[in-house]
């Protein structure tokens, strides 16, 4: 059944308040806004926002971070992005 | 032998610059040239490429880039592309240069690319005028690509490397979701690159998916992106071998 408008059917959440719609959009932002960030995924576990990905300093891991931590407060934000590695190779690999 | 370092996705910011200059000032010590698989720059702002332009310059090796989407975000890839050719990049789009490393005549073809997906799972060039143009930007991406690695052939480089964005084959995305695979690369790079023959084929832009990968012909193909990599770049020996002309549709040369 179709709501057009109004108010949404009893037990049925607004889809404003809908978590997996509110983490697309908010990954959207993080990639084309300022942050310009495609790299890191933002996955819905239950209540719970898990954060992952590579992105190439620790000043955009924070923004990002904090960023989703403010945009889903009372929901749990896990962060598990690194900061790429940026030290030289110890070995190199041979095509013959 | 040819010592050729590779790194994609380095997305430089004011923020990042001099985080990668001291890895990439042994360059000359174990590489003979570097290979730049786009996504040099955050934005693709003028700002954010002299960023990367400092970080290149004077390495003492020949440095070859193809630009990034990112590199495209801001609609300026041509202040870019001379930004990083100040510094001494050579910044390819469907053109190819020949680099001399210690004696060896290397050819680089490089492009962007695009997406489109792979065999039996990509889009096709019908309905609407937006997906058309798609389909169609990819396939004159992969004729640029083609045509390049084909005059390399004519000019008996020692050996020849496809540098792309987008990936030519769905190995090296392993770890990427599936359902994004269309937006990661395209099996008209790998056809491109099988078409004209190649001893390398090296990209970027899966930032989550697996290095190493080979196409349908047998061209070793490397994803550089430096959250794979998980290093300022990494560095693959490439033998010299016999140039094959082109249109060997399917043996690396």
């Amino acid at each position: 059944m179709n709501h057009h408008g109004g108010e949404p059917a009893p037990g049925v959440p607004a889809a404003g308040y809908n978590l997996e719609y509110r983490v697309a959009h908010l990954k959207d932002r993080i990639a084309g806004g300022a942050l310009g960030e495609l790299g890191v995924r933002l996955e819905v576990r239950g209540e719970t926002v898990l954060l992952t990905g590579t992105v190439p300093s620790a000043h955009s891991r924070d923004e990002i971070c904090d960023l989703v931590a403010a945009e889903l407060a009372g929901h749990q934000v896990h962060c598990d992005i690194t900061v790429a590695d940026a030290s030289s190779p110890d070995h190199a690999e041979d095509l013959a | 032998m040819i010592r050729t370092a590779a790194v994609g996705d380095i997305h430089m910011a004011p923020e990042t610059q001099g985080t990668l200059r001291p890895a990439f000032e042994t360059l000359s010590e174990c590489a003979d040239l570097l290979l730049l698989a786009g996504d040099l720059t955050r934005h693709g702002t003028p700002e954010e490429a002299r960023v990367v332009a400092r970080e290149i310059q004077g390495l003492g090796v020949p440095v070859v880039a193809v630009l990034g989407n990112h590199d495209r975000h801001d609609d300026r890839p041509e202040e870019v592309t001379a930004i990083l050719e100040e510094a001494g990049a050579q910044v390819l789009e469907g053109r190819a240069v020949v680099v001399d490393c210690g004696g060896a005549r290397v050819g680089v073809a490089g492009t962007t690319g695009f997406g489109g997906g792979f065999v039996g799972r990509c889009a096709g060039e019908f309905g609407e005028p937006l997906m058309k143009e798609f389909v169609r930007y990819s396939r004159r991406c992969a004729d640029g690509l083609r045509m390049s690695l084909e005059q390399l052939g004519e000019q008996g480089c020692d050996a020849r490397i496809a540098l792309t964005h987008y990936s030519p084959v769905p190995d090296t995305l392993a770890g990427e979701p599936l359902e994004i695979y269309p937006f990661l690369g395209s099996y008209l790079l790998a056809e491109a690159i099988d078409t004209a023959g190649a001893d390398l084929a090296v990209h970027g832009h899966a930032h989550a998916g697996t290095e190493n990968g080979m196409t349908n012909g047998g061209v070793r193909v490397r994803n550089v992106a430096q959250p794979v990599i998980g290093r300022a770049f990494h560095v693959y020996h490439v033998h010299a071998r016999q140039p094959v002309g082109a249109g060997t549709v399917g043996e690396p040369t």
